[in-house]
């Protein structure tokens, strides 16, 4: 029996079988479509050649009898294009290893395929706050940030995109500053191009800071309105009047432009959704972050998810893109046995880290030609930035209210290392412009 | 005869492309319409609309491609599998009439074939999209 796993591995156990017809080929590429079901896609000028439809028939049968249920028959089992680019167009296409021209295209319902790990933004730096499990304190320690890099001179932008449970802006703001609209507003008026109508009144500034400004984009308005069926609309594309076509995740792209460009702010802070979400695969891999926050409570439920993501990176050839962006923090260290609890989590972080993201060093090789860091090295990104529980922040009705209250030496007793850290990537950023 | 919306418009399209080279305007244009027709109309089979006992869609889209285009984003739309099949917004089809076949080749010339062509070929990158997505 041939389940979703066996399909790559056994794929390429065909095309090894075949391989003399294969290397003489521009290229090849495997599709795997929506319904998990694989079929050839071959150069569109071997249609014409009687000598190569023998040798691609060959394969194609071996196709429908190895990988039944998850092939096609042979007579429908090759699609033909012109061009590796059209074959593999709309999908996410990786290169099978130990072929030089044979390309493996994966079709997914989600447009957010967690490989496409777009370069650095200019301008900015952009800050994502990520963590595989809610409820880890991820909006408070953006809160705390923001204020405190307000309270510097900078003026700080909050994009609040965990859409699907939205509430950091009300951390943020009290409720008379609450703006009327909010991202899930714009991405729905963009479709019609109304968006520029509302962008003026999705921004609120926040009465915290005296210093420098926070400006807070919310996932919604003041009222939410028709909120899940919004909702259930950012994810369209547009198509322009051209004909051209517009993912969310580019509409979003060019809706926090023009935010920077209104805004000129000196940092932008984005909550992100927790978990292998489409939303949060735009702000982890699409945004172009410089940093990407992973928060992280010492368990299996956290390790297994991020482990997942570690290693979809690595089978996708993308981990030199991403791994420099990542930073672990521990959120939530408890008061009780804090150091061993740090000790373990910064243990199963490096497990992580070792097993997927950094290089291993080869015998004789300076270990500093390498991405490669020992557990206790504290410039690793497995290395926690920390986050203390504090029984202050349990609990809170509004995170608002309590951060008008927080004095800077509680702030930093919870944040600090947080702060400190963050601000110095931030602090090379800026000294970088 | 059953209908199969899928080969008829791999054949029409063909068959166009190769009066296009030749420059048979009136009839590449003709063919460029029901290419472009019986490509959206097999997509949104396979979105879900009902279709007679000969595979001919029902009532309401017995229609060709100069009003087609609209309901098929109409009909897109309202099913999840359609949300990635996006046509232009403007139809390039709203001038191109099936009675133009028994018109005059000299009312024909490329600028108009063009804007045909074109509407066809953006309705045959869906068609091969759905191929790779597994959807036909």
């Amino acid at each position: 029996m041939v389940t979703f796993d066996d399909i790559l591995p056994r794929v390429t156990t065909l095309l090894r079988k075949h391989r003399e017809f294969v290397d003489q080929l521009d290229w090849l590429v495997v599709n795997r479509d929506l319904n998990s079901r694989v079929r050839l896609i071959v150069p569109a000028e071997l249609e014409a050649e009687d000598a190569n439809q023998s040798l691609l028939e060959a394969l194609v049968r071996e196709v429908e009898v190895e990988m039944a249920p998850h092939g096609y028959i042979a007579a429908d089992g090759v699609l033909y294009e012109s061009t590796l680019a059209d074959a593999c167009d709309g999908a996410c296409a990786t290169q099978i290893e130990e072929f030089k021209n044979v390309w493996f295209a994966d079709r997914l319902a989600t447009e957010g395929d967690w490989s496409a790990i777009a370069d650095e933004a200019p301008g900015a730096a952009r800050i994502v706050f990520f963590s595989i499990k809610g409820g880890v304190g991820r909006s408070a320690a953006l809160a705390a940030l923001a204020l405190t890099m307000a309270q510097s001179g900078m003026r700080v932008l909050v994009l609040d995109l965990d859409l699907e449970s939205p509430g950091l802006s009300t951390s943020l703001l009290p409720e008379d500053r609450q703006p009327e609209f909010g991202i899930t507003d714009w991405l729905v008026e963009d479709l019609v191009d109304n968006g520029i109508i509302i962008i003026e009144s999705m921004i609120s500034t926040s009465n915290l800071s005296r210093d420098g400004e926070i400006f807070i984009v919310p996932a919604h308005g003041r009222n939410p309105g028709e909120y899940v069926s919004k909702l259930a609309r950012v994810w369209m594309p547009k198509v322009n009047a051209d004909g051209s076509r517009e993912n969310w995740s580019k509409r979003l792209q060019r809706l926090i432009a023009n935010l920077e460009t209104k805004i000129r702010p000196d940092v932008i802070l984005i909550d992100s959704r927790a978990g292998i979400d489409e939303v949060a695969a735009s702000c982890v891999t699409d945004l172009g972050a410089r940093l990407v926050l992973l928060f992280a409570i010492d368990g299996s439920q956290t390790w297994g998810g991020y482990r997942i993501l570690f290693d979809h990176w690595g089978r996708s050839g993308v981990v030199t893109k991403i791994r420099d962006r990542l930073q672990v923090v521990a959120a939530m260290v408890p008061e009780l046995d804090r150091l061993s609890y740090i000790d373990g989590l910064r243990e199963g972080a490096y497990n992580l880290f070792s097993e997927f993201l950094y290089d291993e060093v080869p015998p004789g090789e300076p270990a500093s030609h390498y991405c490669h860091f020992e557990t206790s090295d504290e410039a690793g990104p497995h290395y926690p930035l920390i986050v203390n529980w504090h029984r202050g922040f349990a609990g809170v009705k509004t995170l608002h209210g309590r951060l008008v209250e927080i004095d800077d030496q509680e702030l930093r007793h919870i944040f600090g290392s947080l702060i400190d850290g963050v601000m110095e990537v931030t602090r090379v950023e800026r000294s970088h412009e | 005869m059953q209908s199969d919306f899928f080969d008829s418009h791999n054949r029409h399209l063909s068959d166009a492309r190769r009066l296009y080279g030749l420059q048979r305007w009136a009839n590449a244009d003709h063919l460029f319409g029901l290419a472009a027709e019986c490509g959206l109309k097999r997509l949104m089979i396979a979105f879900g609309i009902k279709t007679d006992n000969d595979g001919t869609p029902e009532g309401k889209y017995k229609i060709h491609i100069n009003k087609l285009w609209s309901e098929y984003e109409a009909v897109r739309t309202g099913h999840s599998q359609g949300v990635r099949y996006t046509l232009s917004p403007t139809n390039p089809f709203h001038r191109w009439d099936i009675s133009d076949r028994y018109g005059s080749q000299s009312n024909f010339d490329q600028k108009r074939v063009d804007q045909h062509r074109l509407g066809a070929e953006e309705v045959d990158r869906l068609i091969k999209q759905a191929r790779k997505d597994g959807l036909l």
